[in-house]
């Protein structure tokens, strides 16, 4: 019945040494682990204009352009604090949608804004019926 | 893009995977209780 | 625990193995069609990914089996570890491969459930990272087993590090919680659910239906590990005499 008992006590300590172990690795790499920048991370932050990101966030209403080339798009993504222009090159995935959520790839543009040479389309953990999400619509916004 | 494709291919993956699972499994169950079977019964 | 002890009895778990094996397997198939029949034809598609959300009924529950397999493995090599229950070594063997199998299955549906909506089949954020990291860590643990069994050790060093390995459990869990990720934060939570009733329902038939099936698969190689050792330790004695 000892020898349990210790074993016991020992297996509980290595447990707690684990979780004590992950923990402090987990806080250590909060900031790295991250895969995008929102607009305030980036209006915070320096970040080098020939560094490659990725920024996220959702894209603003009513700011999705298409130029005059016809293969560039233009669009705000915000993050509800602050605010930032994508211009970007290329198709846009099927999901991407204005005031829906999107990561896109590229770098910081010199003169301000975000050149994107790739774009991501990011959805919400919300799953409804075309019918649902419609009468939600008229009855309240998306933005929580 | 057409939504199906991708539908099904999660579907028939998911099918093959766990037919095959299942039967490896269940055929070693079958193998060696037999053979301990008829190690006891001899 | 005496209900521990009575199971721990190989005799008395196959008592009940021998008869609840099929019963788990089967009910599990029959709820997986049955899912699968409400989920593909009987569900409305998503008001945003269209048909591509039928995807969730198997990516979910592969998602769910991949991560509960390992609680239970760790849980079993606990046991084991503690009170020494050579059937809980058993079972945390047993899990390990439908364990990294269904974690696989959730890797493999997630991706093709990815390339339509997401636009990509693979980005190296903090959720999808994290469980391929689960997958390796079943790899890595059915490695270890094998060697160790190879040496002629007792399991404990497999076991050690089956609950080691279960610190992956609340990263992943938390992963899109803690950090900002690609992938969609908790559908489904204790305090309800953020899918419509009306998609809801076949996820927990599928939810069900895939742990019976585990539950299955797992007696199945439960019972092969025992035959096997009710083998080799008659070869030994027939050896010996």
């Amino acid at each position: 019945m000892k020898a349990k008992h210790q074993r016991l006590t020992l297996g509980l300590l290595a447990v707690a040494a684990i979780v004590g172990a992950a923990v402090l690795a987990l806080s250590a790499l909060r900031d790295q682990a991250s895969f995008f920048y929102s607009p305030s991370d980036l209006a915070r932050d320096h970040v080098s204009t020939d560094k490659h990101i990725r920024l996220g966030g959702m894209v603003v209403t009513g700011s999705v352009a298409k130029l005059s080339d016809g293969v560039t798009t233009r669009f705000a993504v915000t993050d509800n604090v602050d605010q930032i222009t994508v211009v970007y090159r290329g198709i846009l995935p099927d999901l991407f949608r204005e005031g829906s959520g999107v990561v896109a790839e590229g770098h910081l543009a010199p003169g301000g804004g975000f050149v994107a040479d790739n774009i991501l389309a990011k959805h919400d953990e919300r799953y409804m019926p075309p019918q649902v999400a419609g009468a939600m619509h008229k009855t309240k916004s998306l933005d929580k | 893009m057409n939504p199906w494709p991708f539908v099904a291919a999660a579907y028939v993956l998911t099918a093959i995977a766990g037919a095959a699972i299942a039967f490896a499994s269940w055929r070693s169950m079958v193998v060696a209780e037999r053979a301990a079977e008829e190690l006891r019964r001899r | 625990m005496p209900s521990i002890h009575a199971l721990a009895n190989p005799t008395r778990f196959l008592k009940i193995a021998r008869p609840a094996t099929p019963v788990c397997f089967w009910s599990g198939v029959a709820l997986m069609l049955f899912a699968a029949w409400g989920g593909l034809t009987r569900t409305p598609p998503d008001y945003l990914q269209g048909e591509t959300v039928r995807i969730m009924y198997i990516h979910v529950p592969a998602a769910w089996l991949g991560l509960g397999g390992w609680a239970g493995l760790a849980t079993a090599s606990f046991v084991y570890l503690v009170w020494r229950h050579p059937l809980a070594a058993l079972a945390a063997r047993a899990i390990a491969v439908p364990g990294a199998l269904f974690t696989a299955l959730c890797l493999v549906t997630g991706s093709i459930w990815g390339r339509p909506t997401w636009g990509t089949w693979w980005q190296w954020d903090g959720r999808l990272t994290s469980m391929l990291l689960l997958f390796f860590v079943y790899l890595a643990y059915l490695a270890l087993n094998r060697a160790d069994a190879e040496r002629g050790g007792d399991g404990r060093i497999p076991a050690l590090f089956g609950i080691a390995g279960s610190v992956l459990l609340p990263i992943i869990h938390y992963s899109v919680v803690w950090w900002n990720t690609l992938h969609q934060g908790q559908s489904i939570g204790l305090t309800g659910s953020t899918i419509d009733a009306s998609m809801l329902w076949p996820l927990w038939y599928a939810m069900a239906g895939f742990t019976l099936f585990f539950t299955g698969i797992v007696l199945m190689r439960m019972r092969t590990m025992l035959a096997v050792q009710k083998v080799e330790a008659r070869m030994r004695r027939m050896a010996r005499g």
